[in-house]
């Protein structure tokens, strides 16, 4: 596979797919770069805005309200866990406690603390709480993005 | 390898219920297929209190094998007290029993934990390179 990359200024990021004849693999190549694009609607005071996959940081769960955090700001979510789990399949969002959704993405690293809890350090600095219950579920992210 | 050995469990219990299945339908209930039948209740009800306390609890490593133990021995008094496993005299033995199996499972659950971290953050220095 050859890929190429070039920078047009103006323009929305647009990915071309070329292909000899349309298989299994290219379907898949589709499907995962079309997930790459969902979003979820988030909210703010002002109003409410298209917050993609691929911004969001985390995903938390505070006194049954949904929180999207990005890089540096926090939007409401009207929603459930369950909503979101049904939609990040196949993407690089994955559960990493009961309250919590992470995208793997951002991750810069997992540590344990003295054999105690474990904590996933994420590219802003900011410290998640891991349950060891999930930890196969983020290995499998890695996994899949290896093949 | 793990593989293996997890779908060998799995077929093994699967066997295990196939056959006493059979031997109930032929010659009735025996004192061994009823204490067979009677761990498979107790796994079940240790794994639903497993799954609980996994869920809702986020304890250090050797904290949340303390609480599987503590719950675990619960469980398994209550029901040896109920099926007859364990007299006033012998009770003590659960702790035993619990004690060596949880000993055992958080040993192999550290060591995979600390594996599955390595791995995930070698793959991501490999993504930054």
């Amino acid at each position: 596979m050859r890929i190429e990359k070039r920078q047009v200024e103006g323009q929305p990021l647009t990915v071309i797919i070329e292909y000899p004849e349309w298989n299994e693999s290219v379907d898949s190549l589709v499907r995962k770069i079309g997930r790459m694009d969902l979003s979820f609607v988030g909210k703010t005071d002002e109003g409410s805005v298209n917050v993609s996959i691929s911004d969001i940081y985390y995903i938390e769960n505070v006194e049954r309200k949904l929180f999207l955090y990005t890089k540096d700001e926090v939007f409401r979510f009207d929603g459930t866990m369950a909503d979101i789990e049904s939609r990040i399949y196949e993407t690089g969002l994955v559960r990493i406690s009961r309250t919590c959704i992470m995208n793997t993405g951002y991750l810069s690293q997992i540590r344990q603390i003295r054999n105690s809890h474990l904590e996933a350090v994420m590219e802003n600095g900011e410290i998640l709480i891991v349950s060891r219950k999930y930890l196969p579920d983020i290995k499998r992210i890695f996994k899949k993005e290896g093949l | 390898m793990k593989r293996i050995l997890r779908d060998t469990c799995i077929l093994s219990a699967l066997m295990i219920l196939c056959v006493f299945t059979v031997s109930i339908i032929w010659t009735g209930m025996t004192d061994e297929i009823k204490l067979v039948l009677q761990l498979f209740g107790l796994s079940f009800i240790i794994a639903v209190v497993n799954f609980f306390l996994d869920e809702y609890t986020n304890l250090s490593i050797i904290g949340s094998y303390l609480v599987k133990y503590v719950a675990a021995t619960c469980v398994v008094m209550l029901f040896g007290f109920m099926v007859g496993w364990f007299y006033r005299s012998n009770f003590w033995m659960a702790f035993i029993y619990v004690g060596i199996v949880l000993v055992l499972a958080f040993f192999i659950d550290a060591f995979k934990t600390k594996k599955d971290i390595e791995f995930i953050n070698a793959r991501i220095k490999d993504k930054m390179l």
